[in-house]
This record gives C-alpha cells, structure tokens and sequence, in this order.
C-alpha cells in the first residue's frame, strides 16, 4: 500500500505517493527522476548515493524514503544554479580533474559540500578522511582532493571570510 | 506487500508498536539492516523507526553516560563527556565505516548486530558498558558480555528494544585506547584491541583488554590481563602479554586474514596499546 | 609543431560539466517506453550436468513477461573461440554460467521469478588449478571444440610462444643468473558504475542495443551474428554507448547478459534492460587474468643482460574471452622491455572451472613487468650492481629495433630512469643513510602508445562536419570511459582544423553515424582518433581554403562596408589570395602573409553560411569530411611472436619509498614519482588523470586487491570484502613528470597513455619494500601477512 512522503528537495516542497519500503535512493531517482544521484553497491561502501539530510552526507541506499519525511534533502542537483551555473565546488571539480567517468562524482561533490560546511578550511589529511566513504576507481583521488582544497578556497573568498 | 512503516515519538508508542509487530525489524541508523534488506531483497512486515523517538535520541551525562539508542555515532564521538572520559570510544568511531556512515549508524545498532567485529564493542567492554533493555514488562541491564550471544545473536527478546548503552564513570587514573586493524581505511576489523590501565607507580594495577573479530563475539581477555595487573611496567610485560593474547583468542581465517595473522596482529596491537598507555603522560588517553 | 594553440593546455573536460551536475546519463538512468528488465538465473555449480530446468512457478508469478533457457531459443555462440552460449545447454562449467532469464515489468519481479528458477544438477568434478586441470585424467571441461570436433586436454589453444637470438649462448655466456617464481591474482575492474543494457527492436526488424561497452563495432558485428542465429538476416544493428562509468577493459568483450537482453527483447517485442547490481558485477563479470610466472634472467659481469626466459600459465577459467591473449601483449616486455638479446617466452593457457577471465587495464603488461622488473634487480643485487645502473646499462634507444621487431621510433627511457632516480634522490636514499624500515623502489614500463594490433585492423575512422555555426561535429567510434579522450580529442580536432576547442562538439558514440573502430583499448583511443582528425582536418581546410578564393574577397568587401576603413588596405590585395595563402585559426579564416586585421578576418561561421547558401548562380556546399587512419602496424604471428604490433611505444618509470612496520607487516607508501615518456601531452589535466588513476590502480594491485574464490565461487563479491583504495590510503604525495619525445607517428607527437601507470606501480612497491626490509615478496598482493611471513623466513635462515 502506497504512502505519501513529503520533504523539501534542493529547497521545493515535494511529496510522493510510494511503496513504503523503498529507500530514498529509489524515490529520488525512480520517482522524482532525479538521477543525478547514482547507486554504486547498494551497501554502503562507495558513496556513490550520497545525499545530504538535514545538511548531514548520508548513503541514500541505506535511508528508508519514510525517514526523509519532513526532512530537508539535497542532491547534486540542487548545486548549480537555475541558470546552469555551477556552484564553486562543481566548478573546482571541473577546473581540476576531479570527474573522470563521472559515476561517483555527484556523491564525492556532495561529501565535498558536507565537509565544507562542517570545515571550511580542511587540510589534505581531513579531505580523504572525509572521502572514505566514497570510492573512485579512476582518478586515484589525487585531483578530487585539489578539487576540494580549491573549493574551499573559493567558498571562503566568496563569504569573505 | 504489507508492509508498514512506523516512526513513534515516544519510547511507549515504540514499544508499544514492537508488541504489535513482533517480526517487525527495528531501524536506528539502517546501516547494517538496509544493508541485509537490499541483499536479500525481502520487505519485513513491519519498519519500526526509532530515529525520532526523543527519549532516545540525546546523551545524559550524570553519574556516566547513558547514550540515547537513536544518537548517531557521529554525535558520541564529539560528545565532549565522550572524548573526556572514553578515549578509546572515539577511536571506535573514528575508524567506524565513513563519515556518512557515522552520521546514521547508533552504538546500540552496532551492538545489536552482534558482528564478532563490532567496532564499538571492545571499547564498551573497557568501560563495563551496560545496554538497557525495555518492554512493556519493565526495564533490564546487561553487560555487553551478556547481551552479544554469537554472531548475529543477541539476548534481546521479544517486545524488547535497546533503548541506550549506559557507561560508568571511568575510573579518575585509568587511560585507555582502541586500535584496529583493517586493510585499508574503509574496513571491517581484521582485529581492533581496547585497553584500559590504571598504573600504580611503575607498576600496572586495574587493567581491561577486549577485542573484536578474534572469537565468535567481542570479548575481554582476561588471561592476558592477568599477565598485565599487578606487574611492572615496561617490555617484558607487554610482550608476555602479547604472547599471551595470541593464545587466548580464537579468530578463524576469511578474506580479510587468516587465523595466524590474527593472532599475530592482535598480539602486536595489545603489547602496542599497553606501551602506549603506559608511555602516556597526564589524564585522558 | 612550435605553433600548436591548443595541444598541452590545462583545460577541462568536455564532458566535465554534466558529470559534476549530476546530468550525464549512464545506462542505469536511461529507461524506454514500454520497457521491461531481465534478471539472469546462475548456476549453482561449478561443473554439472543440467538434468532439468522448471520454470514453471517463474512463468506463473504476476508481472512476468517471458522465461527462456537455452532450450527455447535458438543457439547463441559467443567469445573469442566461440565457446561460450548465451543460455547453456547440457552442461554448466563455471559458477557465473547463464541458465535461464526473464523479463518483467520490474526488476524486483524479475529477480523473484529468476528465484523461483528450479534447475536440478548432476555435479561433475571440479578443476581449480592449472595442475589439476592439466593433470593426466583430468575430465574435459569442453568436451568437443566449438565445431563439434573432440579435444583431447584442457589447453586452451592459443599458442603464444617468442624464441630469438640463442638462449643457449646466453646463458652460456652470464656470469650471473636470477630466476624465480612470480605470481599475480584475478582482480576486479571494479567500475563504480555497473554493467549494463538496454535491447530493443523496432517494427522493422532493426536492433538497438545502447550498451556498456569498449567495442562498439565489434559488439555490432557480434550483435549481427547473434541475429543470424535467430535466423534474422539482413538487418542493421545499432550500437550507442551512453555515458559510460568506467570500464578498465571490463567493455573489451561482449558478454552473455547482453544476448540475452536481445533474446528477451526478440521474445517480448519490448525493450529489455539488463543491468548488472554490484554483487553481479563481481560475481557474473570476468576480472583481470590470473598468472602464475616463471622468469630467469642473466647478465655479464658488467651487468649487461645476456638473456631473459619467461614460462607463463593462465587460469582462463572456463570460457575464453580476451584474458587468454594476455600474453601477446606480454611479449612486448618480455621482449623489448630493457635491451635484452636472447630470448625464449612461451605460455600456457588452461581451462579450468574458474570464472573466465577478460581485460584489464594493462593487458598481459603488469603481470608480465611484475616478473620481469623485480627479477631484474634480484639479477643486479647477484651481479654486485645498483639497480638503475643496470637498467641504464641496458637501456632501450630511439631508433632500436627490439627483439619481436618492436619499432622504437620515439623512447625516452633513459629521462625517465634518471628523473626518477633524481626525485627519489635514489643515490642517497637507496639501501644506505636510511631510517630502519625504509627503502626506495623503482620499476621501469614499455607499453604500447600507438594501438596494439590484436585483430586484423588497428584503425579508426572519424567524421568531421561544420555547421552553419562555425562548430564542429565529431562523429568518432572510440568510448569515453571517464579517460579523457573526448579532452584530447576536442584539443586535437580544434588544432587540425582551426577552431577553438569549445566549438568542437563531440557526438555520442554510435555505430549508425560514427565509421568504425576497433575499440577503446590498448591506449589507443587519442592515438588513432587525433591521427584520423588530423587527416580529415587537413582535408577540410584544403576544401575551405579553395573555396576561400571564391568566397573570401566578398566577406572582406562586407568587413569593410561594415568597419569602413581598413588599415593597410592599399598594400594588400585581398581579391587575388590563392589557396595557399589562406589559414584558419581559432574560428578564423586569415591570410597568411597579410596582417591580423579585423577586416582581413572572416569568421568561420559566416564564411560556411556564404559557402553553403550560394548567391545566385553558385551551388551551395557543405564542409564534411571523413578519415580513416590505419596505423603502419603488423599483426603479429603469436606462434613467432614477432611484430612490430603497435605505431608507438609509450616508456616510464615509477619510483617509490615506502615504510614497512616490521611488526605488523603493514607497507606504508611514502611518496611516488612517475616519470613517463608518453610523447607530447594532449590535454594536461586529462594525462594526469591517465597517470594518477593507474598508479591508484596499481597500488591496489600492489597491496590489496584479490578475488578470493574456493572450488570456483568468489567469496569477496562487494565492496565490503574486496577493497580498493580509499583516498585515506593515498596519503601521500604522486610526482609526475613528463619526458615529452616528439614521436613521428603520434598525433601531434603524442603515444598513448590510458595503462601506463598501472604497469610498473607493484614492482617498484615490492623492489621498495625489498630495499627497506630485505624480503622479497613473489606473490601480489603484498598483504601484511606475505611480509610478516617473510620477516619471520628471513629471521629463521
């Protein structure tokens, strides 16, 4: 039987009539069709899913959809602008190399957008800590991590700070 | 399907819903329930969320710790009381899966999985952890030995939830650690050692060594610490502990490592937690 | 050369922008109307007989389109020796081997039916190991060859064997020899995006099959022969490749799930997507080839190489696929790697009940510079000689010809040896004034940069149209896989013709509009495609150009009309420009000995619109034009292993410093260099990526990655229990430094680069950790365990 789960998507009011049991991962992608966000092991493991709920990083194959009600959920593409402009972490990315074949990036963006927001100035050894959860088979993380001390250069520069 | 979703507010209505549901699955942090419901892609009757259930969801700090059963791991580890007086806690957690991981994942989930390697179990043994238990029938504690039963068994019965992992005082002098071994930086346990020494001058006195993934469940090694309590301080005591850890586990072989590196490592990672406590000056760790 | 624009620079990807939004669309986030999913039923065995197959409680479950086994539909032979069937019958021989499908209107239904899937088995013996497989009496896994003809033993029959100079006389003439055992496991290619397809037909009979895959030519030449089985004849086959999430030679094949999506599709009428979850892909995918490795290796007293023999067997597991040709491409290291005059290479190829193998970055090359690499400085530490100073003693030349007749047109060993040593300060850091428990390791690679002829053509086709914009449409049949060829090739294509690489549009890939190619693989991809756009490149400037004399006096006449001046108008006659004195640059047709004027200047778009709608009395034209580029290779005779089988050889060396915890065996990198020679840099961030992501790649390989299996089912199949770095464990510092040699075949100077950091990355690790703590580690993965091991050997000789 059917449920309506409502929640705030990249800040609009979304609601939906699902299967209770599915997880937000499939709701986003397979309902909403937003498919930006990506499932890479169903597990856990890689982070490919990776959303943000209430501001936190969480895998979104492990959250059961009726958890996300209420809540405030964003994904990748909540980033850019409505004119397609790229936010500074996105931008980073592209300027460094950080998307190779691109599967894991919108969940290694958002782990980027969770640690920014909790560190604004991270060091090297804090950004792969933060990236552990979020695997890469192509880059070898090398120019992910330039990507995110460079996004952290411009968020600050752009607050100010 | 029928399948049912429930979010109580309040423990009442959880237990309350437990009792109507008794195969229903409980979800804290979903991350090693999700986990088995997308590999076996069976749909439980009933989901009984306790992750807005406000009684459970802050830490008290009075007389110890009582950690609500919904905290995520996240909020233990930078929990000030928590890194204060349980070191060897926050190493746990700051080893435990990955960030998004740590923002679902709970203590008492981590418990009731009753993995063998269960991150956050030697450390809660250390600390004579006790996990409180409620059904409509009242309340009950068990320590962390009495509530992990095997792999995947725990003494939780029917009616029953977890609704927080209690921890005492430490004791004023004691320091304590967790170290753990995995193959790379995301991983299960191939062993994780915590230990806690009180020294007496330079004699060791009240000591606790547990570890994980080395025996069908978490557990204290309380042959080794008996090579430890009461002697001096220093190499030889910490390699006939080490020797005698070895002995005292019984970790099998998987892909992870074989029994002997276990055995091997475990050894090396007792001997390495007791210098290091020793070898520590001032209170915390 | 000196006037390139944009070859070199730093510039992002094409793609780049989708992916980091979230937009670019990979086969898991494209559905069709009406479409239905497959889920395939496994075996449960590794060798059994199929006594009976019931899918009748399958048939029945609501929401079940079709069930098929290879009893209902017609057979479909596949693979490289046409061993393999879609749907077995009679027989299973590997744990991952397809005996059933369905199709539902939903995944989850799909699964559930595959589920109520019941199939009886008679168990046969198993064969886990090239031993017992060769062993007098072993059963046959392939009873007949796929002709029907009785075989006699399980080897798989693909000679591959190298014999020049006189063995004999080599060893004969070492004063000291080096020999051992080498092994490397099966690892996962461990894409982060699954495997996966969607098959459809339309009303008229045609196929479309947009597929995750490397090949999509020889993908639609399989697809048409699986067609003819059907007895669908005549029909067109269309092959498009979505955004593709890694595939590291996984797409180097086609494999059983996307017949089968065919089959399904055929059988239903209705688009069937199968797509592969991450326990599939590990346990129904087929991973990097195991090898086991017997090499020895000799030199004089001066430390010149005297000879090199190398034995291989390969575990194929029970169908063959591309993983069984390994060793032709291990004979290019096995031959040419360091100059080395007699040599003898022979391999063995079994089949086993194992899961068969296939492609992996690298090819044969890591397995084979694993050996042949830590061998070596086993030999130079024998012969008293420093490990550089051996290989700089017996260094490749440019100009060399190598023992297979590899032609060295372009090599920069020897700047790669010494950048190396220079960043690892290698005479100071290597065995002595060291801290205990820390050493330097180097390894060297060759590999090829100019294609690897492995089928009878090595070549690519390209096709180059302007539109009345002024962009630039490529329609290339090679697959971005996240390496960065659409980065070099919009580079490439901008400086052949002339235009800024923004307006350089790269097409989907897709067999109805793009000319053939033979894959993405072997480093190939930006080698063949820029040598094809610069064919066709030159062609359409040739073409503007004569237009230009028609064309071209009219638009300056409207620049003037519309600046009204021109400076230096008197002095140059722009009505009487021939074709040679016109050029185009970034978008901008200009006289060539005329100077940089706005009113000499005509804008690309303007002058194809003045081309195309011709004024009264002309023809309007369009500019498009097609290359093929087939690179001056030879295919080489396997059974002679000679031939000079790629247009370029990309060179390198990786050096390494480690520290190894002499007590728990744990290895901890402590930097890395990566000098590598791969002619001139394309697209700098896009070559980086190249070298980062392969020396990651190799680490893993080095240190952590194995499919365990037992009796032939994989017992690690997820992320969980098989790891790959994390960026915690890349905790340290990867140099990179180019030794750009111009090469005469590369497009503008360039050689391939998509494997070469993943090739030399484990033998400078193991030479590392030999250099720290004394123990040589034969066997990857160098897990904690092989050293403690080791340490507690070496402490009880």
């Amino acid at each position: 039987m059917k449920v309506e789960v409502g929640f705030r998507l990249n800040g609009y009011e979304v609601r939906a009539e699902v299967e209770p049991h599915l997880r937000l991962l499939d709701v986003l992608r397979d309902t909403l069709g937003e498919t930006g966000t990506k499932e890479g092991c169903g597990e856990g493991e890689c982070g490919a899913c990776t959303v943000l709920v209430d501001g936190a990083a969480i895998n979104s194959c492990l959250f059961p959809v009726c958890e996300a009600a209420g809540t405030s959920v964003m994904t990748v593409e909540g980033l850019a602008e409505a004119n397609g402009a790229l936010s500074p972490i996105q931008r980073a990315f592209l300027d460094h190399g950080g998307a190779q074949c691109g599967f894991c990036t919108p969940g290694i963006v958002m782990a980027g957008v969770a640690l920014l927001a909790e560190n604004p100035n991270p060091s090297d050894a804090e950004i792969r800590y933060s990236l552990t959860g979020n695997l890469c088979r192509c880059t070898g993380y090398v120019q992910i991590v330039a990507a995110i001390r460079a996004a952290a250069v411009a968020t600050r520069g752009e607050r100010g700070d | 399907m029928g399948f049912e979703y429930h979010q109580p507010s309040t423990t009442a209505e959880a237990l309350e819903l437990v009792a109507r549901f008794p195969d229903a699955e409980i979800i804290a942090g979903g991350t090693d329930l999700m986990v088995r419901l997308n590999k076996t892609r069976r749909v439980p009757p009933a989901l009984i969320s306790l992750r807005r259930v406000q009684e459970l969801t802050h830490i008290e700090n009075g007389s110890g710790l009582r950690i609500g059963a919904a905290v995520p791991l996240r909020d233990v580890a930078t929990h000030p009381a928590v890194a204060a007086g349980f070191p060897a806690l926050v190493d746990a957690i700051r080893v435990f899966g990955s960030p998004q991981i740590r923002n679902m994942a709970t203590l008492a989930g981590n418990l009731c999985n009753a993995s063998p390697g269960a991150d956050c179990a030697p450390p809660l043994l250390i600390y004579d952890a006790l996990v409180e238990l409620r059904s409509a029938a009242g309340v009950r504690e068990l320590t962390i030995e009495d509530f992990i039963l095997g792999p995947g068994a725990t003494a939780l019965e029917a009616g029953e939830i977890v609704t927080a992992i209690r921890v005492p005082p430490p004791p004023p002098a004691a320091r304590s650690i967790y170290l753990r071994k995995g193959r790379v930086q995301m991983d299960l346990a191939i062993t994780g050692v915590a230990a806690r020494l009180e020294m007496d001058g330079a004699t060791c006195g009240a000591v606790r060594i547990a570890a994980g993934a080395v025996a069908p469940v978490p557990r204290r090694l309380p042959r080794t610490e008996s090579v430890v309590a009461g002697a001096a301080a220093g190499a030889e005591t910490w390699a006939r502990a080490r020797a005698e850890a070895q002995h005292e586990i019984s970790p099998i072989s998987d892909v992870r490592a074989s029994e002997q590196y276990r055995r091997h490592l475990t050894g090396v990672l007792v001997e390495r937690s007791l210098a290091r406590l020793a070898s520590t000056n001032g209170g915390g760790t | 050369m000196t006037d390139l624009l944009h070859i070199g620079r730093d510039v992002p990807r094409p793609d780049g922008a989708d992916k980091v939004g979230g937009k670019a669309l990979y086969i898991h986030d494209i559905t069709r109307p009406g479409m239905l999913y497959g889920a395939i039923k496994f075996s449960e065995h590794a060798h059994a007989r199929i006594v009976r197959i019931d899918t009748s409680r399958a048939q029945r479950l609501p929401g079940v389109r079709a069930v098929i086994t290879g009893d209902d539909v017609p057979e479909v032979r596949f693979g490289f020796m046409r061993d393999n069937l879609a749907l077995k019958k009679g027989k299973v021989r590997q744990f991952r081997d397809e005996i059933a499908a369905v199709a539902a209107i939903d995944p989850d239904i799909a699964k559930e039916a595959v589920d109520l899937i019941d199939v009886e088995y008679e168990p046969l013996p198993g064969l886990f190991t090239t031993a017992d497989a060769l062993a007098d009496g072993a059963a046959l896994i392939h009873e007949t060859d796929p002709t029907g003809r009785p075989v006699t033993s399980n080897l798989v029959p693909a000679a591959c064997s190298h014999r020049s100079g006189d063995l004999e006389a080599g060893k004969r003439a070492s004063r000291f020899v080096a020999e051992g055992h080498y092994t490397v496991p099966r690892i996962q290619q461990a894409s982060l995006g699954t495997a996966g397809c969607i098959a459809e037909f339309d009303l008229n009979g045609n196929l479309t099959v947009t597929a995750k895959t490397q090949i999509p030519f020889l993908a639609q030449r399989d697809f048409t022969n699986a067609l003819r089985a059907l007895g669908i004849k005549d029909k067109n086959v269309r092959v498009v490749v979505p955004a593709v999430g890694g595939a590291f030679g996984s797409g180097l094949d086609t494999h059983a799930y996307e017949y089968i999506s065919i089959l399904l599709a055929w059988h239903t009428g209705k688009p069937v997507k199968i797509l592969y979850d991450r326990y599939e892909e590990f346990a129904y995918l087929s991973p990097r080839q195991s090898a086991e490795l017997f090499i020895r290796q000799g030199c004089d007293e001066n430390g010149k190489l005297t000879f090199r023999e190398i034995e291989v067997t390969q575990d194929n597991g029970a169908y063959v696929s591309w993983g069984a040709t390994y060793p032709n491409v291990m004979l290019v290291a096995a031959t040419s790697l360091h100059r080395v005059p007699n040599v003898y290479f022979n391999a063995t190829i079994v089949y086993t009940n194992n899961t068969y193998c296939q492609a992996m970055r690298g090819y044969g090359n890591p397995e084979v510079t694993w050996g042949i690499e830590t061998n070596l400085e086993e030999l130079a530490e024998k012969a008293g000689i420093d490990a550089l100073e051996m290989r700089l003693l017996n260094c490749n030349q440019p100009g060399d010809v190598t023992p297979m007749g590899l032609n060295l047109q372009s090599c920069g060993l020897r700047e790669c040896l010494e950048g190396t040593a220079e960043a690892l300060d290698w005479d100071r850091t290597r065995s002595v004034s060291r801290r205990p428990g820390r050493g330097v390791g180097m390894a060297a690679l060759i590999n090829v940069g100019g294609g690897g002829k492995i089928y009878r053509s090595d070549g690519s086709g390209i096709i180059l149209k302007l539109d009345d914009f002024g962009n630039v449409n490529v329609s290339y049949g090679g697959v971005e896989m996240g390496q960065g060829l659409h980065s070099a090739l919009s580079l490439m294509v901008a400086e052949a013709v002339g235009v800024l690489p923004e307006r350089v549009i790269i097409n989907q890939t897709d067999t109805a509009t793009a000319p053939w190619d033979v894959g993405t693989h072997a480093s190939r991809g930006a080698f063949m495609a820029g040598n094809a756009a610069r064919i066709a490149g030159a062609r359409l400037r040739e073409r503007i150009f004569a237009l230009a004399e028609q064309v071209y006096p009219g638009e300056v006449e409207r620049n003037l009309a519309a600046l009204g001046e021109g400076e230096g108008l008197d002095e140059f006659d722009f009505r009487s420009v021939t074709r040679d004195g016109f050029d185009l640059r970034n978008g901008w047709l200009l006289c060539k000995d005329a100077g940089d004027e706005p009113w000499l200047r005509v804008e690309l778009g303007r002058f194809l619109r003045a081309a195309h709608f011709a004024k009264e009395g002309g023809t309007g034209t369009m500019f498009t034009e097609e290359a093929f580029y087939e690179p001056p290779t030879d295919l080489p005779d396997w059974s002679a292993g000679y031939g000079n089988m790629s247009a370029a050889y990309t060179f390198g060396v990786q050096g390494v410093e480690v520290e190894v915890d002499e007590d728990t065996g744990e290895v901890t990198i402590l930097r890395m260099v990566a000098v590598t020679d791969g002619g001139r840099v394309l697209s700098r961030q896009a070559a980086e990526g190249q070298l980062y992501g392969g020396i990651v790649q190799g680490v893993g390989y080095a240190l952590y990655e194995e499919v365990h299996s037992s009796e032939g089912r994989i017992l690690n199949p997820g992320f969980t229990d098989y790891k790959i770095p994390t960026a915690a464990d890349i905790a340290f510092p990867i140099e990179l430094q180019w030794v750009e040699t111009n090469d005469p075949e590369g497009p503008f100077g360039a050689k391939g680069l998509g494997e070469a950091g993943i090739v030399p990355t484990a033998p400078a690790i193991a030479n590392a950790i030999y250099d720290a703590v004394g123990v040589r580690i034969r066997d990857l993965p160098i897990t904690p365990e092989k050293v403690v091991q080791a340490l507690a050997a070496k402490v009880g000789e």
